[in-house]
């Protein structure tokens, strides 16, 4: 283990934002840390970095106690949410503050802040000012600046979040490419599940200050383990077993028992017409079209493949797949 | 608002609508036309007769006649060393006061900041004052360590005008530090700096304007002040005292005008840096930014607060030793508790502090009406004469006290035309008053105004309120608050400026700061002690009135927002 949180706790008052969290972020992995809005996230990145002190707990790099030592001595590399590049220093300037510090010799900086204006794609732009760049110019040099010095980790605080669809699109491929390539160890934090899936070698789902789940994306898309994960990971239908039971007692084999719902995800209900129940309402999306069922299972919803043949009012039946679904704590 | 109007069922007749144009166009006009009148004719009429030669020509003759006499020389020479030693000392102090307030943790720190405030309540010569009780001839710390400290000149001078500037150097620097943007701080940390190179790579360029228009600002009062130099400057004549000289005891008017010109080159680049600084704050170009917060840090905490407090002292001291010694009987011999100095029968006893109060509240009164028909005539109205006044409101801030009140001089101490009548009255006094310190009111008005929500003012309009009306409903009840504080700014101001009026003022017609330096010069230090006293009473009367009103007024606000 690269990086080891163990038992971290941290309150603001009588508000606990983080409850006992432990994780850890192996060599060249890519850790999401992925909740709503006020779960902890910022806070547990900012005590990895060193901005905040935790109330109790252990944090150490490669075996080494982070405790006692302050943020500028931990060699790690951050970008914010909004633009924090220094607006008094030029592109080039704030890409090579890290190794200037370092006392690094000015030649050996200047090459790095070519070769990392290259590596960002924006070899023309090192004697511009911060305010002369849009917005997505900003953060990739913000970025180019927290790897200049070969950061041990990368800490991430929705980087992406201030930057409008397209611009956030195209920044996020080239984080991942970057990460991967350069292989640095690297937390992000975002509450945008989509982001986390494309990007995360592993997601740490948060909630009220506690991680609910950990896993690979397609671990914590395909089984999720509480309601709350299985709500945030997309759209979920939740299924008491009651109801189960008695209309489709197959999808009960693994039922683990006790208070658990089902968790099947809309694509894999296998809609087709029968007497269970009946379409709502239709909705066209391109790709996939959206059903809204009325069944005596609850109200689901069910995605099929391009345009599917239902209009509202048709009789269905279901028949989804044991396999597909997910027992879930309620 | 146009779009609104056009689709409402019209309920507003011809009449009222003709009705509203007049009343905006008064709103403007009347305030317009004061303003040509108290601010742009009188220094307009000191250009002119700066130019205006023996022979009725006009040329630079003046200039260069001026420039060579060598007591002018002196007094140039002096004024120029005393603001850049002034300057220099009181924006390092600035920035460490402004730097402890905004940047550090520290106990009491709202009582750091009302001690560095303190000369604000004060005339601008009870520096001097205090500085003589302590320091001078017959001072506290001469007597009691029989010493033969000299304080009266240069060093009494620097100390004392030091102490005058440094709350406005805290402040400028301090707005500077205040709009921080905490990330950018963190980011520097998490890449290594050090606190000391955070302070150097990132706080220092980045304040450069606001440290650049403080050190323009504190120039500009240290060269044009008036009344520590007439107490504690001595032999060491500067400027301000010889235009006094010349102009009120020789009436050596050309000089005056020539000079009051050349003191508006400094003021006019300082106004100029003040702006640049307003626009080009620290973290304006993110409005996701997170105010700075300072973290815990002992040593930093320790030695910064440690000399803020120290530095604090001084004008705490210098303040307070003039009310103390106002209460001895004979200081610093004889420090039995007395009233005797209160008992003022020379130079019309208090009858000068009345007459202060009474102008002080007209200039205020009068100052705040103008103000709010001005901001919300300009508010309504738009085109190029409402951006040319807008243009002009904002630049008494670029004329110093003394410059204004030798231009009032030449504005209205001219025989054959009607503005005579108002030479050597009241209401010139007060006029000169607002004018002094119009920008900074008007600022405050424009920002007050802002705030209000348009969709309020056009929702009065559509019901069919009419222009009178909507100032009345929507307009003062939302810039109570702001009504407030411009009038006892105003007030306050009045009250304790020298600088202005001192050319102004008649023997029948004398304002009690005025009355101080009288008493000084005459030797009753005592009584002047008593005398700044009583104003300073004033003023904190006034303020805690001020912060009274306000509290009511935002209450009343806020219930009615519940409500
Ligand atoms: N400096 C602070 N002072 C007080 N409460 C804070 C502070 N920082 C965060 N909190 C609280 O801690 C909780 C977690 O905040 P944060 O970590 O910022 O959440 P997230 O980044 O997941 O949105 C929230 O309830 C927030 O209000
Ligand atoms: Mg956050």
């Amino acid at each position: 283990m690269h990086l080891a949180i163990e038992q971290v706790a941290k309150s603001f008052g009588s508000v606990v934002a983080l409850d006992n969290v432990s994780l850890g972020v192996d060599t060249g992995e890519f850790v999401c840390l992925l909740g709503p809005s006020g779960c902890g996230k910022t806070t547990l990145l900012r005590i990895i970095a060193g901005l905040l002190t935790m109330d109790s707990g252990r944090l150490t790099l490669a075996g080494r106690d982070l405790t006692q030592v302050p943020a500028r001595l931990r060699g790690f590399g951050i970008v914010f949410q909004s633009y924090s590049l220094f607006p008094n220093m030029s592109v080039a300037a704030n890409i090579g503050y890290g190794l200037k510090l370092r006392g690094t010799p000015t030649a050996d900086i200047a090459k790095r802040v070519n070769d990392l204006l290259a590596l960002i794609k924006l070899p023309q732009i090192a004697d511009r000012y911060p305010w002369e760049l849009s917005g997505g110019q900003q953060q990739r040099v913000a970025l180019a600046r927290a790897i200049a010095a070969d950061p041990a980790l990368l800490l991430l605080d929705e980087p992406l979040s201030a930057l409008d669809a397209k611009v956030r699109a195209e920044l996020r491929e080239e984080i991942r490419d970057l990460q991967r390539r350069l292989g640095i160890p690297t937390v992000m934090v975002t509450h945008d599940q989509e982001e986390a899936l494309t990007l995360a070698d592993r997601i740490v789902c948060m909630s009220r200050g506690r991680i609910e789940q950990a896993g690979t994306p397609a671990d914590l898309y395909a089984r999720p383990t509480t309601r709350f994960v299985a709500d945030f990971m997309g759209v979920s239908n939740l299924i008491e077993p009651s109801r189960l039971s008695a209309l489709l007692p197959q999808l009960m084999q693994d039922y683990p028992g006790g208070d658990q719902l089902l968790c099947l995800r809309p694509e894999h209900l296998a809609v087709r017409p029968g007497t269970l129940g009946k379409v709502m309402s239709t909705t066209f999306l391109g790709n996939i079209t959206r059903l809204k069922l009325d069944t005596p299972l609850g109200m689901l919803v069910a995605e099929l493949p391009g345009q599917a043949d239902f209009a509202p009012g048709d009789g269905i039946d279901i028949a989804p797949d044991p396999a597909r679904g997910a027992w879930v704590a309620a | 608002m146009t779009a609104v109007s056009a689709v409402a069922p019209r309920v507003t007749p011809l009449a009222r609508e003709r009705a509203d144009r007049i009343f905006d166009l008064a709103c403007l006009w009347i305030p317009a036309a004061a303003l040509l009148l108290f601010f742009v004719y009188p220094i307009g009429m000191m250009g002119y007769r700066s130019l205006l030669l023996p022979d009725g020509s006009l040329g630079f003759g003046n200039f260069s006649q001026i420039i060579g006499s060598r007591s002018f020389l002196r007094a140039l020479v002096n004024s120029l060393t005393m603001g850049l030693a002034t300057t220099a000392v009181t924006v390092a102090l600035g920035l460490l006061l402004a730097f402890a307030l905004h940047r550090c943790r520290l106990w009491l720190r709202i009582v750091l900041l009302g001690a560095i405030s303190l000369p604000v309540i004060a005339p601008s010569l009870v520096q001097g004052l205090g500085l003589i009780f302590l320091l001078g001839r017959n001072g506290l710390i001469n007597k009691t360590f029989g010493l033969q400290v000299e304080i009266y000149g240069f060093w009494g001078l620097l100390i004392a005008n030091s102490l005058y500037a440094l709350p406005q150097a805290a402040m400028i620097i301090g707005a500077a530090l205040r709009n921080a943007d905490a990330r950018l701080f963190e980011a520097a940390e998490v890449m290594g700096a050090t606190g000391w190179r955070r302070f150097i790579d990132l706080t220092l360029p980045n304040i450069r304007f606001g440290l650049l228009s403080a050190t323009f600002v504190v120039f500009t009062v240290t060269i044009t002040d008036f009344g520590n130099a007439a107490v504690i400057g001595g032999d060491y004549t500067v400027l301000a005292i010889e235009i006094y000289n010349q102009v009120i005891g020789q009436m050596n008017l050309n000089l005056g005008a020539v000079v009051g010109m050349l003191l508006l080159l400094p003021t006019v680049l300082a106004f100029y840096f003040e702006r640049l600084a307003t626009q080009r704050q620290f973290g304006t170009q993110s409005e996701a930014a997170v105010p700075y917060r300072p973290g815990h840090d002992p040593w930093r905490d320790g030695i910064i607060g440690t000399l803020a407090w120290l530095v604090a002292l001084a004008p705490v001291t210098v303040v307070g030793v003039v009310v103390y010694a106002s209460f001895m009987r004979l200081w610093p011999y004889r420090l039995d508790f007395t009233l005797r100095h209160y008992d003022i029968k020379l130079a019309g006893g208090y009858d000068p502090l009345w007459i202060s109060i009474g102008i002080s509240a007209a200039a205020a009164g009068f100052g705040t009406i103008f103000l709010l028909f001005l901001g919300v005539a300009l508010k309504r109205l738009g085109g190029p004469a409402a951006r040319a006044i807008y243009f002009v409101s904002m630049l008494p801030a670029a004329v110093p006290g003394l410059v204004l009140g030798l231009a009032y001089v030449f504005a209205f101490n001219q025989p054959g035309t009607p503005l005579i009548l108002l030479y050597g009255s009241a209401a010139l006094l007060a006029m000169c008053n607002f004018y002094h310190y119009h920008t900074q009111g008007f600022a405050t008005m424009t920002t007050g105004l802002r705030q209000i929500p348009p969709a309020l003012e056009e929702a009065a309009t559509c019901i069919g309120a009419s222009a009178w009306a909507v100032l009345r409903d929507v307009y003062i009840p939302y810039t109570l608050p702001t009504l407030i504080s411009v009038f006892f700014f105003l007030f306050m101001s009045s009250m304790v400026t020298l600088s202005a009026v001192i050319f102004l003022v008649t023997p029948n017609l004398m304002l009690a700061a005025v009355t101080v330096m009288r008493l000084d010069e005459g030797g009753y230090t005592a009584q002047a002690a008593a005398f700044s006293t009583a104003i300073m009473l004033v003023v904190t009367a006034a303020l805690l009135l001020a912060r009274g009103t306000l509290w009511l007024a935002q209450r009343r606000i806020r219930l009615s927002a519940e409500a």
